[in-house]
């Protein structure tokens, strides 16, 4: 098998990125050998239009090898006049949902794939239409046809499941609570759940196609806004990608107050994230203690950043804001955090009531999660030690110790202890960042951006891994920019978790994941 | 008790206590207290809020969660998020509008009973913001239903949200 690699061609390596060219009856060969062989994770697919460079479409396949800090890219050319590939979902059920968005965004069909039903757009979007192309244009009357959404243009056909006793539950777009939309038919037998089907992507906004017509400068405000709650690791890991592509080293000091809102974020959500699911057990005194801790933290943030978001510092080449001049102001609102987490965390643990709501619901089996890429909380409750902190180590969290928490039992519960138990990682993390000084300005001066080159940007969401790849064109504007966020991989985990659960602890399992519609819908 | 009661009304002492974190400039604090007597004369002490996600990134819903814990604590006036466009009076839209949520963001207006207000609450909501001119989004709910009040922020604080609806409240004098 390793005989496929070294009939690959290596096209490119930049930093920690190797890209090995295949022809395309090697693709599939490859990128088994890594996932099985190997045991290599399959952190993002795309498809990129480089008509303009060599007239081919490229498909990439990224995958990192446990224990290496290092990606493998597969590449593959796609001719204009052959739109197919081979698919890999059969062999790496990771790739599924990769591969039936470029079949949505590029019209080239992975041959082979078990389930080419539409994944990004409804029934009234146009055939044939495919946005990612350099060449795509739609008419007005589509356009409105698209948000009328009453003409069927490509029918979705919803699984079917038959027997005695089975009925079907459509629930959403619009949702009781004050959510983000998205539709779930759930076929139940009585009380409990035999299969659900999730249809999302209601608020696709056709992120990556925006990027591509602003410049890299402008996209860093465009990438605080893909998933609020993340607005700053995905800055981050989009700074990261074209500060990477443009040979760009940030300072120590930017290093650090990156490192430092990125925990902050983390402890934010974390928090509020525990409090959320006493709100589904019905612990009212459990969420309200949660909302006033994320509260606390939101006002930091704001006295830090003039943002509850962490919006506006993030800027290519370092960040706009020397947080740690106000270090005192962070450490005694940490210290007050400490403290009232851990009344919160006693109070939980002591309510039986509310802990035996959440053992052995939603339960996700280590295997599954492997299969599906599961990453960030989600893989980790399930036995999956994988932490990008720990696995490609960035900005300042090689020099800082700290541990990757998981638990084998894949419920709720774990979820929610793995999430405490990374808050009170977090808490270190920023208390030992606050002790130290750090040498350099703020920013580094850019002086440009390639043409044709690419890079990879990274971190770990409170969500699990956030993927950015960047490419210019000959201008030095985004050609292609593709972002992968931590909810895209973990939805599809959802409907196995709540297999055999109840229809009303459904919205415990979902909380207990936390995923973001806006961040998967791009 | 009685004798606390009778304190209290000597006392004048203000109903409505407002928490520590509770931070605001000086200039909003009369209208917080104010948005009671309001809420008060002119909804009967009942304003009920269905909250529609048209495509925002979830800052916004967030903070219209805040509204509702203990610091902000929205109930109190009067208001609150209720779960069907059905007992709703205020239909409070947020994101650019993605075409495929505008469906779905009109079946909920029209679900709402008359006499209803909109409320495009946050950038996106008003014009598009960062969003505006990809071919997924119908740049701002102005361009799907009528809309009453805008709120701008990226996303509004929940005091901006708060004044938001004083201010659609006031102009219905």
């Amino acid at each position: 098998m390793e005989r496929v690699l070294n009939k690959a061609i290596k096209i490119k390596e930049h930093l920690n990125e190797q890209y090995l060219e295949v022809k395309k009856d090697d693709f599939k060969d490859a990128c088994v050998y890594l996932y099985q062989q190997r045991h290599a994770i399959l952190r993002l697919m795309f498809a990129a239009d480089e008509r303009q460079i060599d007239e081919t479409f490229k498909i990439y396949a990224v995958f990192s090898i446990p224990g290496i800090d290092k990606f493998f890219i597969i590449v593959l050319s796609v001719r204009d006049n052959v739109f197919t590939f081979p698919s890999i979902t059969k062999e790496i059920p990771a790739a599924h949902w990769y591969e039936r968005e470029i079949r949505d965004m590029f019209g080239i069909i992975p041959e082979g794939h078990p389930d080419l039903r539409r994944l990004v757009f409804h029934d009234s979007f146009p055939e044939n239409s495919y946005p990612l192309r350099k060449d795509w244009h739609i008419s007005d009357t589509d356009l409105k046809e698209w948000g009328e959404g009453i003409k069927q243009k490509v029918p979705y056909k919803f699984m079917e499941v038959e027997g005695e006793g089975i009925y079907e539950i459509p629930v959403g777009p619009v949702h009781a609570g004050i959510i983000e939309p998205g539709y779930f038919r759930f076929s139940a037998v009585g009380e409990t759940i035999f299969f659900l089907e999730p249809r999302l992507f209601y608020t696709h906004k056709g992120t990556e196609k925006h990027f591509e017509g602003m410049s890299f400068f402008d996209g860093v405000r465009l990438s605080e806004r893909i998933s609020g709650a993340s607005s700053f690791s995905h800055s981050d890991a989009y700074c990261m990608a074209v500060e990477r592509m443009a040979g760009l080293e940030i300072t120590e000091k930017a290093k650090a107050v990156r490192t430092l809102l990125l925990e902050i974020e983390r402890l934010y959500n974390h928090m509020g994230d525990i409090g959320n699911l006493c709100a589904g057990t019905g612990l009212q005194v459990g969420y309200a203690k949660g909302a006033i801790i994320k509260e606390r933290i939101m006002q930091l943030n704001e006295r830090l950043t003039a943002s509850r978001y962490l919006r506006g510092v993030n800027v290519i080449g370092g960040v706009k804001e020397d947080v740690l001049l106000k270090a005192d102001d962070i450490l005694s609102t940490v210290d007050i955090v400490t403290k009232k987490y851990k009344e919160l965390m006693n109070l939980l643990n002591g309510s039986i009531s509310h802990i035996e709501r959440l053992e052995n619901i939603g339960v996700l089996s280590e295997d599954i999660a492997l299969r599906l890429g599961a990453t960030g909380v989600t893989a980790r409750a399930s036995g999956i030690n994988d932490d990008i902190r720990k696995a490609h180590p960035h900005l300042l969290y090689d020099r800082l110790e700290f541990e990757s928490h998981t638990m084998a039992r894949g419920d709720v519960f774990a979820r929610m202890m793995v999430r405490a138990e990374e808050a009170e990682c977090s808490i270190s993390i920023i208390n030992a960042l606050i002790e130290n000084r750090y040498k350099g300005e703020l920013t580094v001066e850019v002086k440009g951006i390639p043409p044709y080159s690419s890079a990879f940007g990274y971190t770990e969401t409170p969500r699990g891994s956030v993927f950015y790849w960047v490419m210019s064109d000959k201008n030095g504007m985004p050609l292609r920019v593709k972002l992968r966020s931590p909810s895209y991989c973990n939805w599809p985990a959802v409907p196995f978790a709540v297999h055999g659960n109840f229809v009303p602890d459904f919205p415990l399992c979902n909380k207990s994941f936390e995923l973001s519609y806006s961040g998967c819908d791009m | 008790m009685i004798k606390e009661i009778l304190k209290n009304l000597a006392g004048r002492k203000n109903a409505i206590a407002i928490p520590d974190l509770l931070t605001m400039p000086s200039s909003e604090a009369p209208n917080f207290v104010n948005l009671h007597k309001s809420v008060d004369r002119i909804f009967c002490r009942s304003l009920r809020i269905r909250l529609v996600d048209a495509g925002s990134c979830n800052a916004c819903e967030w903070e219209c969660t805040a509204l509702t814990n203990p610091i902000y604590d929205i109930q109190r006036f009067g208001i609150d998020f209720v779960a069907s466009p059905r007992h709703a009076d205020v239909l409070l839209g947020t994101g650019p509008v993605s075409r495929q949520m505008e469906l779905a963001l009109k079946k909920t207006y029209l679900a709402i009973p008359e006499p209803r207000l909109v409320i495009a609450c946050g950038d996106c909501a008003i014009d598009g913001g960062i969003y505006r001119g990809s071919y997924a989004v119908a740049n701002g709910v102005a361009n799907v239903i009528p809309v009453d009040c805008y709120i701008p922020g990226c996303p509004p604080t929940p005091m901006q949200i708060i004044s938001g609806i004083l201010r659609l409240i006031e102009s219905l004098h």
